[in-house]
């Protein structure tokens, strides 16, 4: 199909979908004043039966616990599959050249970027932990407080290169945390199973109200969220940034 | 103006999908993937917005002030970060493809022959 007709295409379903749009736009509740019955039913109930402060945790660990094993498997799906991608070829060792892009000056590191970035960076990775640690009762958790580790780690590379990168990500390392995490999370599931009870139930003590080790097997479950995110996300900056080094000779494209 | 959110999220889910129609790279694709995606998130939070409510966090406040919806909140965080790492895979076929075939732009790919 050329570009021309496909853009026709394209502007045929606007004009007949648009109508819908704008009449289901027109017609949804007052925007910010209609009920919220779920999330309410949440908020009256998480403080009080699981002794959490953050409903969106209690939403993602426990009340919705099962969907969140789901998004832990897509995680590991898509990260498995970047990393079969790029795995192999090239930058595997420490000491592999940066390719050249012919024209293309590599300018070398300035120093301030260098302390700078040491500087940060252990600053970054506890700020990361804090987050992830505190998802019981503050904004936070697994999640955010994984792609925060992550960043922090990836500082390593501005400051010291790509032989620094390198020393500070083992991929066995990454690969461990992100799938030991995904698993630790689905055998939190299978340890409510073998004491007679439904799949993630909370089962053990939850702890008092706005203490950060309160909410039971959901601490659980938020680390094996945090290893598996810091893991991923720091396994696909190793393989992307692998992919910036000299092909080995004897390898093809 | 309670039309506004629903109206911004249907621009962005339509100028993502007018930037993939048009798209004749494929690292561009991806990005115009990501705002069609981030109307999803309009969408989402949107939906669970409620004027002159905290956050749906009781550390400060105590239970039962009322806050925002918790639930789209929820999906939304996850979805952030999923998404995050499906665009690195699709990234990493982008690359492969590069690598194999020297271009990225969509009109120059024909089928694989055997």
């Amino acid at each position: 199909m050329s570009p021309k007709i496909r853009l026709l295409v394209f502007l045929a379903a606007v004009v007949c979908i648009l109508p819908a749009v704008g009449r289901l736009a027109l017609q949804m509740p007052a925007f910010g004043a209609h009920p919220l019955p779920y999330g309410d039913a949440i908020d009256a109930a998480a403080p009080g039966e699981r002794h959490v402060t953050n409903m969106v945790s209690a939403i993602n660990f426990d009340y919705r616990g099962f969907d969140t094993l789901g998004e832990e498997f897509m995680l590991l799906c898509a990260v498995t599959g970047t990393v079969v991608l790029l795995r192999g070829h090239r930058g595997e060792a420490l000491e592999a050249r940066p390719g050249i892009v012919r024209g293309r000056a590599i300018a070398p590191r300035s120093e301030a970027v260098a302390l700078i970035s040491r500087l940060t960076a252990p600053v970054i990775v506890l700020f990361g932990v804090y987050v992830a640690l505190h998802a019981m009762t503050t904004p936070g958790g697994g999640f955010q407080g994984g792609v925060i580790i992550a960043t922090g780690m990836l500082l390593a590379f501005f400051g010291d290169g790509y032989p620094g990168w390198r020393r500070v990500s083992n991929s066995k390392v990454l690969d461990a945390f992100e799938g030991g995490g995904a698993a630790l999370y689905a055998l939190c599931g299978f340890a409510s199973m073998l004491l007679g009870l439904p799949f993630l139930t909370n089962f053990l003590p939850i702890g008092t109200l706005k203490d950060v080790f309160s909410g039971g097997l959901m601490l659980v479950e938020n680390a094996g969220v945090g290893l598996a995110v810091t893991g991923s996300f720091l396994l696909l900056f190793l393989e992307f940034l692998e992919e910036t080094r000299t092909k080995k000779p004897k390898d093809g494209p | 103006m309670n039309w506004l959110p629903w109206a911004v999220a249907a621009w962005l889910l339509g100028i993502g999908l007018y930037g993939v129609v048009t798209s004749r790279n494929y690292v561009h694709l991806i990005g115009c993937l990501s705002v069609v995606q981030a109307a999803t998130y309009v969408l989402l939070l949107g939906v669970g917005y409620r004027w002159n409510a905290v956050a749906p966090i009781f550390y400060d406040h105590p239970p039962g002030t009322p806050s925002v919806d918790p639930v789209v909140q929820a999906l939304v965080l996850t979805d952030v970060v999923i998404g995050a790492t499906v665009t690195a895979l699709l990234l990493a076929m982008a690359l492969q493809l590069h690598k194999n075939r020297e271009t990225l732009d969509p009109q120059q790919l024909r089928p694989l022959r055997e």
